[in-house]
């Protein structure tokens, strides 16, 4: 199931130029986006700022008004969940969607049971849970405890677990560490440090700089509906960072690279060139 | 007795005898005394197929924290007296990370974690805790401005004291990882040795005798801010051409281009590991300037051994390697060899053990319980 990199990571998903209207309002203009394999991409920005409506075009939820979306290199229409899903595009929403009353192994493979004849096989869906847990690292006490029992952040661990069977290239995580304790946000973080060793594109939505700037590779700002700048985390601090999110400064241009060049214009040279060497 | 104790965690009573210069038969006394106090623990194990009493600390002693604050990674760990980890955790950092969110969360965490063991923050008898700068001993605070920039200007022990009220110790990432692994690691069997650190910043530290050198402000060891070039890049510390400037996290992953996404040293190690030749190359580079900077350290210093830590020492030979071969054509030589270059036997968790170590120097387990037991 894990893929071993090579140095080069290829790109799986880009979009380019999406717009989203409600009637009179103007969700998402112009929007780039963009994600490679292996690494977590944090999309930041106000509350209306446009981070769910993006989310739920590539989720499939909502149809894009304009803009073209490329998964692979080929131009794909996201026109349903299910279609993102099969395309190997897995959301984890902030209400998480378990199932209180069942327990670990049962919510991990609703509606995707691994059936022996007509029954259901419990052994090796149990035995497939534990190994993505331990390869997850995550802390839980039984995989047989109704999902009620668990904390929040095992919970959440639970949630991001499903998504992963199928073997997505790409995880949206919708305000994972929202209402979680430090404890459990500790492990939650850990578990996107997982994901990515594991190869998958993350794509983080947080309005905690804290978490972003503890995990992310890249962020995508983005403001009042459009991108505010894309900043790779080594170049900036969390000044920078806000200041984009609240319009105090506009970010570098945000046009997607191709893969295979080496060049990306997307730079802050001036806070680079203050933290080299850090 | 009871300092060798915490000094080398378990211990035979011969072993004992051997380590306080006390007789057998005093140590046999003492130790049963202590035992019937409370304080000492035995169990019987076999040393050279001889039957033995096995001496340590006892659990009701307390527990310690170690803590670890890396440039990317906090690592907590609570051990009892006799240094077993008895419950730990981690947490990914930011880059800039700053001294009052991170000891809330820190506190939040210790919290936590006692909690989950059954008990409170008041059962730590001490905290020990490493941060990646070094620390002016006099003052807890950093030595050197630019270095930590988050954390400078505060008495850092006195800062975690005051949010969890328990005594807290502090010293620098390297001199606890060098304590750790010449405690109980790599460098336990040698009088004394070099710790460098290797990964987003170079450091080290140095060990004579089983204890740290420090020099007069926590500065002793700082490898990383060895000049390599007088006309190099500027380095944080507002120098120039330092070692780490070369060999630092940041300046390795620089050396590729952006679209390749190299991010972390993770990537780094990972893509050396999958045999690309052009990370193994970078890594071997590093090695090579690392290895100039250590011919320094044994002109001065003279170590009998050097142990490289840090989140670059997991590529192993590929770094130690080219490293040996620098120092061999640098150093001075002597009859009896350099010093031989090995990687940490703690990996991740050296640091955070080193700050068991303090932490546990620093519990006065005699008096506390005696007292409570009489």
């Amino acid at each position: 199931m894990t893929n071993p990199r090579a140095r080069s990571h290829e790109r799986i998903l880009t979009m380019r130029g999406i717009g989203k209207r409600f009637r009179a309002v103007k969700a998402l203009t112009d929007v780039d986006f963009w994600v490679d394999a292996g690494e977590v991409v944090a999309l930041v920005g106000d509350n209306g700022a446009g981070k769910s409506t993006l989310v739920k075009v590539l989720s499939g939820v909502y149809a894009p008004d304009a803009g073209s979306v490329e998964f692979d290199g080929a131009a794909v229409d996201i026109t349903s969940p299910v279609v993102a899903h099969d395309l190997g595009i897995a959301t984890v929403f902030q209400d998480l969607a378990l199932c209180d009353n069942l327990d670990v192994v049962a919510n991990l493979w609703l509606g995707r049971e691994i059936v022996d004849g007509s029954a259901l096989n419990e052994v090796e869906m149990e035995q497939r849970t534990w190994a993505l847990m331990r390869e997850l690292s995550a802390r839980l006490p039984s995989v047989r405890e109704p999902v009620a029992m668990l904390s929040g952040g095992q919970r959440q661990t639970v949630a991001i677990a499903r998504s992963l069977i199928g073997d997505p290239r790409v995880v949206i995580l919708d305000e994972p560490t929202a209402a979680l304790g430090v404890a459990q946000t500790a492990e939650v973080l850990n578990l996107i440090v997982r994901l990515r060793e594991r190869g998958h594109g993350v794509v983080l939505i947080s309005h905690n700089m804290a978490d972003v700037m503890a995990v992310a590779d890249r962020v995508f700002v983005l403001r009042l509906g459009r991108n505010n700048g894309v900043f790779d985390v080594a170049d900036i601090t969390s000044e920078t960072l806000i200041s984009a999110i609240t319009g105090a400064r506009s970010g570098p241009a945000t046009t997607p690279p191709e893969p295979a060049e080496n060049v990306v214009p997307l730079r802050a040279e001036s806070d680079r060139a203050h933290r080299r060497g850090l | 007795m009871l300092d060798s104790l915490k000094r080398h965690g378990r211990l035979t009573q011969i072993e004992l005898a051997g380590v306080t210069g006390l007789s057998p038969a005093s140590v046999s006394n003492i130790v049963k005394e202590l035992t019937a106090a409370g304080v000492l623990h035995t169990s019987f194990t076999s040393r050279s197929g001889r039957r033995a009493t096995l001496v340590s600390l006892a659990h009701s002693v307390g527990l310690v924290a170690g803590v670890h604050f890396s440039s990317r990674q906090l690592n907590i760990a609570i051990a009892d007296a006799t240094r077993t980890v008895v419950t730990h955790t981690t947490l990914p950092l930011a880059l800039d990370h700053r001294h009052d969110a991170e000891l809330d969360r820190l506190a939040l965490l210790l919290g936590d974690l006692t909690e989950s063991l059954g008990g409170s923050l008041g059962d730590l008898h001490a905290v020990g805790l490493a941060l990646p700068a070094p620390i002016d001993p006099r003052t807890h605070t950093v030595s050197t401005p630019g270095l930590l920039p988050g954390w400078e200007d505060i008495d850092i022990a006195q800062a975690l004291t005051g949010r969890i009220a328990r005594p807290v110790f502090v010293d620098s990432e390297a001199n606890l990882g060098g304590l750790a692994e010449a405690r109980e690691g790599s460098a336990r069997d040698v009088s004394s040795a070099v710790y460098i650190r290797v990964g987003h910043t170079v450091s080290g530290g140095i060990v004579a005798g089983g204890d740290l050198f420090h020099g007069a402000s926590g500065k002793a060891g700082q490898i990383g801010h060895i000049t390599i070039d007088e006309n190099g890049p500027v380095c944080r510390c507002s120098n120039r051409g330092c070692l780490e400037t070369y060999v630092g996290g940041p300046a390795l992953l620089s050396a590729f281009p952006p679209a390749e996404g190299m991010h972390r040293l993770s990537d780094l190690l990972l893509a050396a590991d999958d045999g690309d030749a052009a990370a193994q190359r970078v890594i071997a580079d590093a090695g090579r300037h690392l290895g100039v900077a250590a011919a320094s350290v044994c002109n001065l210093f003279d170590p009998e051994r050097i142990v490289i830590g840090g989140e670059l020492a997991a590529a192993g030979e590929i770094l130690m390697a080219p490293m040996r071969h620098a120092l061999e054509r640098s150093a001075l030589t002597s009859p009896a060899g350099l010093p031989d270059i090995i990687g940490a036997s703690f990996g991740d968790w050296a640091e955070t053990r080193g700050a068991i170590a303090l932490a546990l120097e620093h519990v006065d387990v005699g008096a506390d319980t005696v007292a409570a037991s009489a």
